[in-house]
């Protein structure tokens, strides 16, 4: 199998930009990550997009802009970890010798799907029943604060840990100040216990990954492992929240390819939707037994300077979250981190980065997808 | 300019209820005493789906099934935000319906519930099936 590499990344700003035609977002996530590749648009051999909501062609359009004719190019959707299974599509390619170099692309622009009220999926049976994410989100958080004696101030510290960490990012919803923790538990209610402040603001963006194989080019990253799964039946019978199994599975798959440990993982860029979707994910990859992941963010452990930074970008908390523009940003700060380049935001130690996406949107499945993946600074 | 996406859900197949057109009922259905769905000749999986080609957790034939309306609740939250016509704060609980599957109910008291909770689907409202606290 041949080792694939992550050759370059590039982001759009995130952010609310309904203004800004989509495929514009694209562009400059691609020419970003074409520059920082160090690669001409013509050595390009395929693309991959992750997408959730399109629209339908906006691959073409996309294309339009930018030459590459012809090249196998095909749009994944998996909730929100569709961008991040772009990149395992392109990663596993790579691997089987399909191709030398591939743009992987994800993008969404949610600005302009809605305004006022959430509308959920209306073929799901629990969308159809008004169960807006926030709420599913708010069903596991509920669940811990009763089974495991998670506080309100646990959860706000998740929040106030990535806001502060997002100051630093200029690509991130900027804001004066981070709010406190009790800033966030004032914030307004949107299911119980979830507040305002811990549930990831209304997004667009659009990132770009260049992957490709063993070059001999320094700043290239190894993907010492890429795990994408589907879900599996929630139900009755389930041991744990939703949102927990999912990346569970895919850790496991991820950590046995690398032949790691989750403690030998330096820094992290996770699915913080919401606050509580950071705790059950760390426990989920192993960072802390079940119930003790809310411990993780108030004890410093998880915080820019502590032992396992997570989301030092300032995550989907600070970015937003343009569902499949999630994964190439993640990956893109991981990429940054490892290199060195993060600035304000880089951690102490940073040989090998993990990046994981869980999507959902569907009833009685614990997850839509989810990747993990895991890069090290070749040796 | 008028202001993007506002006096309309531009979501593709938002459901009839916010202006779009309708789509086909997936929620569980409630029959009189009993929610409707299919189990596992095999295996007893109760599932609160029907139309399925065989049980999702064995691969076994799938009949249909009649499933009590009482249960425990694995969770539940007080939703504070309007979603779609529904208009906060509303109450839903995931319910663990006794020897059947775990459905979505709404809440007829919006407030949370302690885990194990025993509750009791009283009806549907709009076709969403409501559950009280059982006595």
């Amino acid at each position: 199998m041949i080792p694939a590499m992550l050759w370059g990344v590039g982001m759009s700003a995130y952010g609310l930009q309904p203004d800004r035609r989509v495929e514009a977002l694209c562009w400059d996530a691609i020419g970003g990550a074409v520059r920082d590749a160090g690669i001409s648009p013509g050595d390009i051999d395929a693309i991959v997009v992750g997408s959730v909501f399109g629209p339908p062609g906006v691959a073409t359009r996309v294309q339009r802009g930018i030459g590459i004719p012809g090249v196998p190019m095909w749009t994944v959707e998996n909730a929100c970890a569709s961008g991040t299974s772009a990149f395992h599509e392109a990663v596993e390619a790579v691997r089987h010798g399909r191709f030398g170099c591939v743009l992987v692309l994800g993008v969404d622009q949610m600005s302009t799907l809605f305004s006022g009220a959430i509308v959920p999926e209306a073929t799901d049976p629990e969308g159809a029943a008004s169960l807006p994410l926030p709420g599913l989100y708010a069903l596991a958080a509920q669940r811990y604060v009763q089974e495991f004696g998670v506080t309100p101030e646990q959860l706000a510290a998740v929040a106030v840990k990535n806001k502060r960490n997002g100051l630093d990012n200029p690509l991130a919803q900027l804001r004066a100040s981070a709010p406190t923790v009790q800033e966030v538990l004032g914030s307004r209610v949107i299911a119980e216990p979830l507040t305002m402040l811990q549930c990831c603001p209304t997004s667009d963006g659009a990132g770009a990954v260049i992957v490709g194989a063993e070059r001999g080019v320094a700043g290239d990253l190894l993907v010492e492992a890429s795990a994408m799964v589907s879900g599996a039946l929630w139900d009755h019978r389930s041991a744990d929240v939703w949102g927990f199994a999912s990346v569970a599975r895919a850790a496991e798959q991820a950590f046995a390819q690398a032949g790691r440990s989750p403690a030998e993982i330096d820094v992290l860029e996770v699915h913080d939707a919401f606050t509580i979707g950071e705790i059950v994910t760390c426990e989920a990859l192993g960072l802390a037994p079940r119930g003790k992941g809310a411990e993780l963010a108030p004890s410093g452990h998880t915080a820019r300077d502590g032992l396992q930074p997570v989301n030092p970008s300032g995550g989907l908390l600070s970015r937003g979250h343009p569902l499949g523009g999630t994964g190439p940003a993640q990956l893109a700060e991981i990429a940054w981190q490892l290199r060195g380049q993060a600035g304000p935001r880089q951690v102490a130690r940073h040989r090998v980065g993990l990046v994981e996406t869980m999507g959902g949107g569907a009833a009685g499945m614990d997850g839509n997808a989810c990747v993990v993946a895991i890069l090290s600074v070749p040796d | 300019m008028a202001e993007l996406g506002v006096g309309r859900p531009t979501k593709r197949r938002p459901g009839a209820a916010v202006g779009g057109l309708p789509v086909a009922e997936s929620r569980p259905a409630l029959d009189g005493e009993a929610v409707l769905g299919s189990r596992c000749t095999a295996c007893r999986y109760p599932a609160a789906q029907r139309g399925i080609p065989w049980c999702p957790a064995c691969y076994g034939p799938v009949a249909d099934a009649r499933f009590a309306v009482t249960g425990t609740a694995w969770s539940s939250t007080v939703v504070a935000i309007p979603v779609g016509t529904r208009r906060p704060p509303f109450g839903l609980a995931y319910l663990d319906l006794d020897d059947g599957p775990r459905v979505l109910v709404h809440l007829a008291e919006a407030a949370v519930v302690p885990i194990g909770t025993r509750l009791r689907i009283t009806g549907t409202d709009g076709g969403d099936l409501v559950a009280a606290v059982a006595p």
